[in-house]
């Protein structure tokens, strides 16, 4: 991904010009799978481009946003994050249980539960990056560790039992909408950009991808690259975070065995964005288009009435997909 | 020149006009060799010389781009290592290539497992096979269902050389296989290769002990830039002889030796030591501003380990280090890039460029931070610096978004030491900076370090291409196995008493040899 063009940038030769418009390329050719798949199915169903269904979608697809913006930041690294669903219940029954303290004003309640929910997020982010920066063990098996723990916290700390009765007010939100769109889904937005500018303007988003790159090239050239790493992790953790509190504000409920699964659809949304696995190139922005043709493909099968297993299979397959397209095209690229 | 093998035999192995060019060299030029069988033929020649794209043509790994070779009078055209073996020639690699959780054994037999039905491995047969072949480098008591993982060294050199027994070996190359012996196992290795040598194996020996040739070699070969420059009986000739043969006539005074520096001192450093440094073993230098230091030495003398121990890459044992006279502590590369130390590493891919990021990013990588304001790139000002900094070093791209993947080795080059100069340091340290690089770009970086020195950094510079050092030093220190060997001022340069220099611990025989630390 290629930040702005800076003023100074008109005299710079043809070369430059086409470099972007490759990168740009590559973003947009995700938009135009994506537009092709609204297409088929608008034509094939009736109801699919109605508004109440977009805003369905727009729901549906909020949570993996968040967790897949996170997500990018660790494979962009050469990471990979596979505690993300389960770490996710543990934020939820954590500030679901101080959500339903009796006596505490509702404001209050609601502002310890959205800061505890994402720190909670962010301290097993913190744990899965100092432990596999630190140590150099694959985050493939500290994440695989984390799952397992953040899960059994979450049945231990509630004795498995799931959580109800939050604050109306914490309720509403879930199927609030401001200017059309679902509130969940803003939050969402809001992520991806936070994410897009920190990843193409700062000195962090430009490290990040440099370190996924040739971590050694970084090191050398005088920066903490472990510090960069663990940051990686910890950001995926604090969207986790945030990601649990829409969860819990739809479904009015915070499970310890909810979210099963859900890194999955986090690490397929970045791949299908046409984020490397092998860290260093991709882009948040691809990420969104990613989770959008996920969610858009889930919609539009069930509306065709293709069934759920089916629909499973197709989204297998897409996977596989992007990533050979992907690779196809980096090969000829590097002709 | 060629040795003419006995009328009526010919030889084991016979090349003519062996040629082999890399981009930007010719490592190899039109070269011919005789080796017969029974016969120990030494080959010597300076880093560069192109001993290791003779054994690399010899063993299959590359191909020749020039001239043929014959095998007892067939022509031979290895496409592959495993045609090499299969022909019966067997290379023993410098850097040995193990299979660490595999046993003894399997190493040993590896290409050719014992078999039993169901393609199931033989594992009495494969048992008793290593131990006859371990027998014969004298590991005896090795037991061969043994993992390889912890075995020392030497011990792995010797199971190397087992492994190049296990086929029917009749020529054997020997790359450098005394490098990590102590002289009793050197003394071993002998008596195998002398018994080879009785069974009428053709070895070809190549080593920087040059003592050692005399010891072991009946034929020497010396090469020199790619060419052979003589091929005689090893008892017609001396250490000193070698020496002579292998830098050529002497070498006119190189151009530009105008302006000796300098300023105060830049750096030193005090007894300096690394792991893999024989024992005793503690380097001093010292570099002033406006000065070019150069380090001469063999591949292996540790150069590479200095100016990383220097630089905070590698860790280092112990030795202070002062900067314009006060002592500085670095033990990360940033601690050494904040005391004004910038390392070119060797190894641009692997260390130096991101390759998919553009040549703007590249530029910048190490001054990030100052071309940010609060954390937040400064865009403009970020291409202002890459598009001097292409223009300083006449770095030729399409412009400054392009990704350095696509660019030519010299140009690669030039954008690695655009990052580095732009982090204005005091002391630019590099290593082999112009490897792999076209002469003309070669001639530019060594400009451009000119000019940085003549504006008052101080610049040490380690390079394999002796030409290169005696070009651009003032001043050059000579490294030989870890030790600093001495150092020669500019109207004393001499390309005979350097190479001299690095070799003298080569040729010393006592078994200090044997102190390799881990």
């Amino acid at each position: 991904m290629t930040p702005q063009p800076s003023p100074l940038e008109n005299t710079a030769p043809a070369g430059a010009l086409r470099l972007r418009v490759v990168a740009l390329a590559r973003d947009s050719g995700i938009a135009l799978a994506l537009v092709i798949l609204l297409a088929v199915f608008a034509s094939l169903s009736p109801l699919f481009l109605t508004a109440g269904n977009i805003s369905n979608i727009l729901t549906q697809i909020a949570i993996n946003v968040c967790l897949a913006v996170g997500m990018t930041f660790v494979i962009l690294i050469g990471g990979i994050d596979l505690s993300v669903g389960s770490v996710m219940a543990f934020c939820a029954v954590v500030s679901a249980t101080l959500l339903t303290i009796d006596g505490l004003p509702v404001p209050a309640a609601v502002a310890l539960s959205v800061l505890v929910s994402i720190a909670v997020g962010m301290l097993c982010g913190l744990f899965n990056g100092v432990v596999s920066s630190a140590f150099r063990i694959p985050s493939f098996i500290v994440t695989l560790g984390m799952l397992n723990i953040a899960r059994g916290a979450a049945l231990q700390w509630t004795d498995a039992r799931s959580i109800y009765q939050f604050p109306d007010a914490f309720n509403d939100f879930g199927s609030a909408t401001l200017i059309g769109l679902p509130a969940p889904f803003l939050v969402a937005l809001g992520l991806v950009i936070v994410g897009w500018v920190v990843l193409t303007r700062t000195v962090f988003g430009r490290l990040i991808y440099a370190i996924g790159n040739n971590e050694e090239a970084v090191r050398l050239a005088g920066h903490d690259v472990l510090f960069y790493k663990i940051a990686a992790f910890t950001i995926c953790g604090g969207t986790v975070g945030v990601a649990a509190l829409l969860y819990m504000a739809r479904l009015t409920v915070a499970s310890p065995i909810m979210a099963i699964g859900f890194e999955l659809n986090a690490i397929a949304a970045v791949i299908i964005g046409g984020t490397s696995l092998a860290g260093g190139r991709g882009s948040i922005i691809g990420t969104l288009l990613g989770a959008a043709i996920i969610g858009v493909l889930g919609n539009g099968l069930i509306l065709i009435g293709v069934g759920d297993f089916v629909r499973q299979m197709i989204t297998g397959g897409v996977i596989i997909l992007a990533v050979v397209l992907d690779t196809v095209r980096l090969r000829r690229g590097r002709r | 020149m060629t040795p003419v093998p006995d009328p009526g035999r010919p030889a084991a192995l016979e090349v003519r006009g062996l040629t082999k060019r890399f981009p930007g060299v010719l490592a190899l030029d039109a070269v011919d060799l005789a080796l017969a069988a029974g016969e120990v033929h030494a080959v010597a020649g300076e880093n560069g010389a192109g001993k290791s794209s003779l054994i690399k043509l010899l063993g299959g790994a590359e191909r020749p781009d020039g001239g043929h070779m014959r095998l007892n009078g067939q022509p031979y055209a290895p496409r592959s290592p495993l045609d090499a073996m299969r022909a019966g020639i067997r290379v023993v690699h410098q850097e040995l290539q193990m299979l660490d959780q595999l046993s003894v054994a399997e190493n040993l037999l590896f290409d050719s497992l014992p078999r039993r039905a169901f393609g199931l491995v033989d594992r009495p047969r494969l048992a008793q096979r290593a131990q006859a072949l371990l027998a014969m480098v004298g590991l005896h008591d090795l037991d061969p269902a043994r993992r390889v993982h912890g075995l020392g060294m030497a011990q792995r050199q010797l199971i190397e050389i087992a492994k190049a027994l296990s086929a029917d070996c009749r020529i054997l190359i020997l790359d450098e296989p005394t490098a990590t012996l102590t002289t009793r196992e050197t003394d071993r290795l002998f008596a195998i290769v002398r018994q080879l040598r009785g069974a009428g194996v053709a070895v070809l020996f190549v080593s920087h002990h040059l003592q050692e040739l005399f010891e072991i070699a009946d034929q020497v070969s010396v090469l020199r830039n790619g060419r052979k420059v003589a091929t005689q009986p090893i008892a017609d000739t001396s250490p000193d002889g070698l020496v002579r043969l292998m830098v050529g006539r002497d070498v006119a005074a190189a151009a530009g030796d105008a302006l000796l520096p300098h300023g105060g001192q830049a750096l030193r450093i005090e007894g300096l030591r690394f792991s893999g440094q024989s024992a005793g073993a503690a380097i001093d230098l010292a570099v002033h501003h406006g000065e070019i230091l150069g380090i001469a030495g063999l591949v292996g003398s540790g150069r590479t380990e200095t100016l990383r121990a220097i630089c905070g890459v590698d860790r280092r044992i112990a030795g202070r280090i002062f900067r314009d006279g006060r002592e500085v502590t670095i033990t990360t590369p940033r601690d050494a890039l904040a005391a004004g130390i910038c390392l070119v590493t060797e190894d641009r891919k692997d260390e130096g460029l991101v390759l998919d990021m553009p040549i703007r990013a590249n530029v910048t990588l190490a001054t990030l931070r100052g071309h940010a304001r609060s954390g937040w790139i400064r865009d403009a000002a970020e291409a202002v610096s890459a598009r001097r900094m292409v223009g300083d070093l006449d770095i030729r791209c399409a412009g400054i978004e392009q990704h350095p993947r696509e660019l030519s080795g010299g140009n690669q080059q030039k954008v690695v030491l655009a990052k580095w100069l732009l982090a204005r340091p005091d002391v630019l340290i590099l290593d082999e900076p112009t490897r792999g690089v076209d002469v003309a770009a070669k001639a530019e970086i060594h400009a451009v370090l000119r000019r940085a020195a003549e504006q008052g950094m101080a610049v040490i510079i380690v390079s394999s291409d002796l030409p290169e050092l005696l070009a651009v030093s003032h001043r050059i220190a000579v490294l030989s196995k870890g030790v600093l060997a001495g150092e020669v001022a500019r109207h004393a340069f001499d390309e005979q008493s350097i190479l001299r220099m690095a070799y003298r611990e080569y040729l010393r025989t006592e078994d200090d040899t044997a102190a390799v630390a881990a």
